[in-house]
C-alpha cells in the first residue's frame, strides 16, 4: 500500500474520533447555556403548556445521555433535526448555507497560497532589498487589522467612493441565474452562463480579497523568515558554490525544505477563515453559514448550533487532512519513514 | 612555465559593519600549480573558508565585503571577467567540497535530482538519460556499489561517508581544473575520513585537478599535500613543501600548531602555551618556495 493511502487511511480514522469528541462536546455545552430553547422558541406570549409539549418533543426532559442517543441515532439517517430558528431541517439549512460560505473561503485561500507564496519567496530572495522593505511593510499592513476591518475600508473605496465593485450579495439584482449547487461559481460555468459567471465572480472578489489579507500577509511573512533561515543552511551554499541560478535556487533548493514548517500554518489559517468569514459575510450581506452559525447560537437553537459546528469542525479536519498529505508529498522523511503496520 | 591554475595575490578582506570595519585577511599571496595539491592550514577564524570562498566569488555578493587583490584562474584574471562569465566558472571549472556532507545535500530532493543539476551546468542540453549514465559512471569512480538506488535516495537515507563519496562524485564530475576541499570530512568520524580522503587524492591524481586542501588536521595535510601554507589572523605566515614544513617547522605559530597535536602514544592533550609571542612574526618561507621562486 502506497505511504500516501496509509496516511490518509490512519488521519481519516483519527478524525472519526475527533469528530465523535466534538459532538459531545458541542452537545453537551449548548445544553448547559441557560435559556430554554423551547421558550425562546416560542417566544414569551407562549402558553406553559405549548412550550411544555415542545420540551417534549424535543426530548429536553430526558437525561442528556438519552438526548444524545436519539441524536446519534437520527443522525445515521442523516438526520441532523430541526432548526427551532428557521423550521427547516438543519441539514437543508447547511446544504443552503454552506455553499456560499466555502465558495468564499475557497477564493479566499487560494488568494492567500497565490498571492502569499510567492511574496513570501520574492521577499526571502531579495532579503536585505528594497523589494524585501516594501513587502515586508505591506504585508505587516495585512497582519495588523483583522479581515472585518479590511471588509469596511474595502467596501468603502471600492464599491462606494469608486464604485468599481458591488456593495453586497452574491448576484446583481434580477439577475435571474438559478443555483443548482449553491456554487455559483461552479453553477454557473457548468449551466453556461458566462455573464452570470462574471457576476458572480466580481461579487465575490471583494469580500475574498478582506478575508484573504491577513492570510496572505501571514502566509508572506511565514515562507519569507522560513526561507532566510534556510537560506543558512549548508545544501544551499552548495548549490550556490556550484553556480546553481539565484532563480533556480529561490524557487526549488531553498522554498521546498522551507515550505514543509510554513505549510501546516497556511493550513490553519486556511481553516480559521471559516470562522472569521462571519464578520465578512455580515459586511458583504453574505448569505453564509458563519452568519447562520451565529444566528442558531443566540436563539439557542439546539439542533442547529450542533449540525453547524459538527459541519464547520469536519471541515477542518478536512483541510487538515488535505494538509498533512501536501506536507507528506513535499517532505520525504515523512513519506518514507511511514512503514507498514 | 604555464600559467599556474589559481595565483592568489596581495588578497584583503574586511566586512563593513555598523561598529566600522573588520579586517579578516590582510594580504595573502598563495598559488597552485597545475595539477599541485596544496593546503591552507590554520585554526578556526583564520580566514581559510573565506578564501575559497572569494576565489569562486560568493563572498564579493555580499554587500559588506570589502576585497582587493589579484585573482588570476589559468591566466585569466577573474576580477576583469564579466560577471556572468565569473559565475559560469563555478561548478564547470572549479568546484567545492564541503563539510559536512550530509548537511550538504538537500534534503527534499533525491540525489539524482541534485546530480543532474551539477552536471547541466557545464552541459545544459544534457538529457536524463545521459546524465543517469554519467552520474552512474561517477558514482562508480568513487566506488559506490549500488550507483542505480544511491541516485534514487535521499541524503538523509545514506551514511555520511556515503554522502562524502557522492560529493567528491559530484565535484568531479564535470572535471574541473580547480577543487576547492574547505575541511572534507571533518564532520565524519576518522576512518570514514581517511577513505574518502584516499579515494579524493587518486580521483584528482587521475584527473590531474589541482586541490585547494583546506584544513586544519595536519596529519591529514601531511599525507595529501604537495606544499603547504600556514594561515595565522588573515597572514600567511610560513610556507615551504609539505617535507621541509613538517621537518623543518620555522614559524612559532607553526611550531604551536604542530605541538597541539594530540598523541597517540601517550601524554595526552599537550599543554598549549598561552603565549603568543612570535605568532605575529613576518611571513617565513621555506628554500625555494617563497611565491617568487616558484612562480618565476
Amino acid at each position: 500500500m502506497p505511504a500516501i493511502v496509509r496516511i490518509l487511511a490512519r488521519r481519516l480514522a483519527t478524525s472519526l474520533v475527533v469528530l465523535i469528541g466534538v459532538s459531545i462536546l458541542i452537545f453537551a455545552i449548548a445544553r448547559i447555556i441557560p435559556g430554554d430553547p423551547a421558550r425562546i422558541a416560542l417566544g414569551p406570549n407562549a402558553t406553559a403548556d405549548a412550550v411544555a409539549v415542545l420540551r417534549d418533543k424535543l426530548h429536553l426532559n430526558d437525561s442528556i445521555i438519552a438526548q444524545y442517543g436519539y441524536f446519534i441515532a437520527d443522525l445515521f439517517h442523516g438526520d441532523l433535526g430541526i432548526s427551532l430558528y428557521t423550521n427547516r431541517a438543519v441539514t437543508r439549512d447547511i446544504a443552503d448555507f454552506l455553499p456560499a460560505t466555502l465558495e468564499l473561503v475557497f477564493v479566499s485561500g487560494l488568494m492567500m497560497v497565490m498571492l502569499g507564496i510567492p511574496l513570501g519567496v520574492l521577499s526571502a530572495r531579495y532579503r536585505g532589498t528594497w523589494i524585501d522593505h516594501t513587502i515586508r511593510l505591506v504585508t505587516l499592513l495585512g497582519v495588523s487589522a483583522p479581515g472585518f476591518v479590511w471588509a469596511v475600508i474595502l467596501m468603502l473605496v471600492f464599491a462606494y467612493f469608486v464604485p468599481i465593485f458591488p456593495v453586497a450579495g452574491r448576484l446583481s439584482d434580477g439577475s435571474g441565474f438559478q443555483p443548482i449547487t449553491g456554487f455559483l461559481l461552479f453553477d454557473t460555468l457548468i449551466s453556461g452562463n458566462i455573464r452570470a459567471f462574471g457576476d458572480a465572480l466580481w461579487h465575490l472578489i471583494l469580500p475574498a480579497f478582506a478575508l484573504a489579507l491577513s492570510g496572505i500577509g501571514q502566509a508572506a511573512r511565514l515562507v519569507r523568515s522560513n526561507m532566510v533561515e534556510t537560506y543558512n543552511k549548508p545544501y544551499i551554499e552548495m548549490v550556490e558554490a556550484y553556480g546553481f541560478s539565484a532563480r533556480r535556487i529561490a524557487n526549488r533548493y531553498a522554498f521546498r525544505p522551507s515550505l514543509i514548517p510554513s505549510l501546516t500554518i497556511i493550513g490553519l489559517d486556511f481553516a480559521a477563515m471559516l470562522g472569521n468569514a462571519f464578520l465578512v459575510e455580515s459586511v458583504y450581506a453574505w448569505p453564509g453559514l458563519s452568519k447562520y452559525g451565529v444566528a442558531v447560537i443566540l436563539r439557542k437553537d439546539l439542533n442547529a448550533i450542533v449540525g453547524t459546528v459538527l459541519i464547520i469542525s469536519a471541515m477542518f479536519l478536512i483541510v487538515n487532512i488535505i494538509v498533512d498529505l501536501l506536507v507528506s508529498v513535499v517532505n520525504p522523511r515523512i513519506r518514507l519513514s511511514e512503514r507498514p503496520a | 612555465m604555464t600559467a599556474p591554475t589559481l595565483k592568489i595575490e596581495n588578497l584583503k578582506l574586511g566586512f563593513k559593519l555598523w561598529s566600522g570595519m573588520i579586517e579578516v585577511l590582510h594580504g595573502i599571496s598563495l598559488h597552485i600549480g597545475k595539477g599541485e595539491r596544496v593546503a591552507l592550514v590554520g585554526e578556526s577564524g583564520s580566514g581559510k573558508s573565506v578564501t575559497a570562498r572569494i576565489v569562486l566569488g560568493m563572498l564579493q555578493e555580499m554587500s559588506s565585503a570589502r576585497i582587493s587583490g589579484g585573482l588570476t584562474f589559468e591566466g585569466i584574471d577573474l576580477d576583469k571577467l564579466k560577471p556572468r562569465d565569473r559565475h559560469h566558472l563555478r561548478g564547470t571549472r572549479m568546484s567545492m567540497i564541503f563539510q559536512d556532507p550530509t548537511s550538504s545535500l538537500n534534503p527534499v530532493y533525491p540525489i539524482f535530482t541534485q546530480f543532474r543539476e551539477v552536471l547541466a551546468r557545464a552541459n545544459p542540453a544534457i538529457s536524463d538519460a545521459e546524465a543517469r549514465m554519467k552520474a552512474i559512471t561517477a558514482l562508480a569512480d568513487v566506488s559506490i556499489n549500488e550507483p542505480e538506488r544511491v541516485l534514487d535516495s535521499y541524503a538523509f537515507q545514506l551514511s555520511g561517508g556515503m554522502n562524502q563519496r557522492v560529493m567528491i562524485a559530484m565535484a568531479l564530475a564535470n572535471n574541473p581544473s580547480l577543487l576547492l576541499a574547505d575541511e572534507p570530512g571533518t564532520a565524519l568520524d576518522v576512518t570514514v575520513q581517511a577513505q574518502t580522503l584516499k579515494l579524493m587524492s587518486d580521483l584528482v591524481e587521475q584527473h590531474g585537478t589541482s586541490v585547494l586542501f583546506i584544513s586544519h588536521n595536519l596529519g591529514v595535510v601531511r599525507e595529501f599535500a604537495d606544499r603547504v601554507y600556514v594561515i595565522y589572523k588573515g597572514r600567511i605566515v610560513e610556507q615551504g613543501l609539505t617535507k621541509q614544513l613538517f621537518s623543518n617547522p620555522q614559524h612559532p605559530y607553526t611550531r604551536a600548531l604542530l605541538a597541539a597535536v594530540p598523541r597517540i602514544t601517550g601524554g595526552g592533550i599537550p599543554d598549549i602555551a598561552e603565549d603568543t609571542a612570535g605568532f605575529h612574526d613576518p611571513l617565513i618561507a621555506h628554500p625555494g618556495a617563497s611565491e617568487k621562486e616558484l612562480l618565476s
